[in-house]
């Protein structure tokens, strides 16, 4: 499923200062898995994930989704690759505040080869959001909304357009312990009816358990790949 | 759910940003417009009056060329007076074919009795006459007969009334002329015939008596023959008729086009300044715009946006707010200009004539039009930067 050949990441700070976010890392994770990358703050999960996703170009390396090479693709080809493919749960609020619920996880379509949203997809999101448990807030803006109850429709939307891999960076660290376990649950129940990959990045080591492997980083080295 | 009305969304989302930038492109179109109308409202009101007065050659008393040009496009009465005999001396030039005499007088100033105080009067003399004979017999289908009198546009018989009291006179109102934007517009023409009656009857009935000099005319309309070069005519009536000053058509209301053309280059300047601040502005406000946004768009990359999708979303709200604010500004210039057009005249000290409706339109399409491009061109830049970011970089504080 992804592949990382010797990759790093490297940013210039100014104008001889450069962090080593990430040195060359090896790494695979195979179709179904869960991935749970622990670390502390600014030891590059963060830019990892980001890697994986295309996010961010690698100072050195490759990074092959299902085989295809993410940087021999076109700006095109790599966005549908990602909508297509790939569905994001970020560390901060990402729902567009001046959208309803319903249109926040129907979002991605828009950037579709039609650009406009059928009907079937706003039945898509609709099960989704109940799915999550929201089928009585599709007409509330987000910030009607507590940070778990946002953070389930942001899942929604990562959802849509059924994805092969789900990133979550730090799905939970805006939660309480309670709503936590119920986002992880979630993710869970996710992992294990659909077989969807999942990469999460988490500094709360005890969620590490719901995943299906542990990856470990320190100032940008993958420690622990757990295989 | 599309890329439209994601934009539109934005627009909403930061209402102060959207007005100010919308605001920007009102101000800009309607100063564009508003000048452009002034512009060629003045220059087409000038046309108009040329054809309208349609001789060749005017001749006028020397020193008198600036007051009869006065009085002419703004409709400030002038009296000059000549010999009758010049008109003689002009008719036996080479190259003269017509030659008609033509009278200036002025009504009473605050005379109960008109509907216009201080109005310009022309007299003319229909067996000679070759500029207002021939639309007197397309639009009244004759001659005016004694006491009858045209108007320009505005010139109108009181309420109630069925005359016009001039000098104690009553004359008939027969037709109005088309619009100019001039003074012609506020003047009356009638023949000498009705001149010498109303300056009859003034001795009796009027405070001040209307007094025509015997033998005196105040200008001498010249038209030059086919084969004849109307500069050349010119020069030699000033060489041979001794003081007068011969005006050719084309050199007529010059002093009134170096005026416009001197207020043009300062209009331009200031709309030059007015655009370049805008578009400064306007560039300022979409790079804070893009740049607040920034983690918006890394998060909208990352469910598949391509760098295409962002700066055209960017670009749609640029284009939407220009297309609102423009077109309001347009829309308003052109509807203020309607309204004020007598106190632009009288302010600004240039003739004016609204615009056609095809040149309206064609007015307000190129004032939107221009908008438009230079509020995106001044997008341009910020939008094209965030959209070349990296996603990762976009979505870090
Ligand atoms: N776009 C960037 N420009 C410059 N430096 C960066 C950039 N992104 C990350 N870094 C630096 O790279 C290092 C790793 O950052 P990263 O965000 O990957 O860490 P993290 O493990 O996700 O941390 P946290 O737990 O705080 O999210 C940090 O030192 C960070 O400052
Ligand atoms: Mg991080």
């Amino acid at each position: 499923m992804i592949e990382l050949i010797e990759v790093s990441k490297t940013y210039l700070l100014g104008k001889d200062q450069q962090v080593q976010a990430v040195k060359p890392t090896n790494l695979q994770i195979q179709s179904g898995e869960f991935v749970v990358i622990t670390g502390r703050s600014g030891s590059g999960k963060t830019t990892l994930l980001n890697l994986i996703a295309g996010l961010t170009r690698p100072t050195s390396g490759s990074v092959l989704l299902d085989g295809h090479d993410l940087w021999s693709l076109s700006d095109k080809e790599q966005s549908l690759l990602r909508n297509q493919t790939v569905g994001f749960i970020f560390q901060f609020p990402s729902l567009l505040p001046s959208l309803r619920v319903l249109d926040n996880v129907v979002l991605p379509t828009i950037f579709e080869e039609s650009g406009a949203v059928s009907n079937e997809k706003y039945a898509r999101a609709k099960e989704l959001l109940a799915t999550v448990g929201l089928s009585d807030k599709l007409r509330a803006y987000p910030r009607q909304l507590s940070a778990g109850q946002q953070q389930r429709v942001v899942i929604a939307r990562a959802l849509l357009n059924q994805p092969k891999l789900l990133l979550a960076d730090e799905p939970t660290s805006n939660l309480d312990e309670q709503t936590e376990t119920e986002i992880m649950e979630l993710f869970r129940q996710i992992h294990t009816t659909t077989g969807i990959t999942m990469v999460m990045v988490t500094h709360t080591s005890q969620l590490v358990r719901y995943g299906t492997r542990a990856i470990s980083m320190a100032m940008g080295q993958v420690l622990n790949s757990g295989d | 759910m599309n890329l439209n009305l994601l934009a539109w969304n934005n627009i909403r989302g930061s209402a102060f940003r959207s007005l100010v930038v919308a605001l920007s492109a009102l101000l800009v179109a309607s100063f564009a417009v508003s000048t452009t109308m002034i512009m060629r409202g003045a220059e087409n009101s000038l046309r108009l009056a040329l054809e309208r007065l349609g001789a060749d050659i005017l001749v006028v008393p020397q020193g008198a060329e600036a007051s009869a040009e006065t009085a002419l496009l703004m409709g400030v009465p002038a009296e000059m007076w000549m010999p009758q005999s010049n008109l003689e001396a002009i008719a036996a030039i080479p190259g003269v074919e017509k030659v008609s005499p033509q009278i200036y007088l002025t009504t009473l100033e605050d005379a109960a009795c008109c509907s216009a105080p201080n109005m310009f009067l022309v007299v003319f003399d229909p067996a000679t006459d070759f500029t207002i004979t021939p639309w007197l017999k397309q639009n009244v289908g004759g001659e005016l007969k004694l006491g009858e009198v045209v108007g320009g546009h505005y010139v109108f018989t009181p309420e109630g009334a069925e005359n016009i009291l001039i000098y104690g006179y009553f004359v008939t109102l027969v037709a109005n002329m088309e619009p100019t934007g001039t003074g012609l517009d506020q003047t009356m023409f009638f023949t000498l015939e009705t001149a010498r009656d109303i300056s009859r009857i003034s001795f009796s009935r009027a405070v001040t008596p209307l007094v025509i000099p015997e033998n005196q005319v105040s200008a001498i309309m010249v038209k030059v023959a086919e084969d004849a070069v109307p500069s050349e005519v010119a020069i030699d009536i000033l060489q041979n008729v001794p003081n007068v000053t011969p005006i050719e058509s084309p050199n007529m209301f010059q002093a009134y086009r170096k005026q416009m053309s001197g207020l043009l280059s300062t209009v331009l300047v200031v709309m030059g300044i007015t655009w370049l601040l805008s578009f400064v502005l306007i560039g300022l406000v979409f790079s804070m715009a893009a740049n607040e946004r920034r983690r918006e768009i890394g998060v909208l990359r990352a469910l598949g946006a391509t760098r295409g999708h962002v700066l055209r979303s960017l670009l749609a709200e640029a284009g939407i707010l220009a297309l609102v604010g423009g077109s309001s500004g347009v829309l308003l210039a052109a509807l203020g200009i309607f309204i004020f057009r007598k106190t632009i005249v009288e302010s600004v000290g240039v003739p004016f004539i609204f615009p056609s409706l095809p040149s309206l339109l064609l007015q307000i399409g190129a004032g939107v039009a221009l908008t438009l491009v230079s509020v995106t061109l001044a997008a341009l830049l910020p939008a094209y930067r965030i959209s070349r970011m990296e996603p990762s970089s976009a979505m870090r504080e």
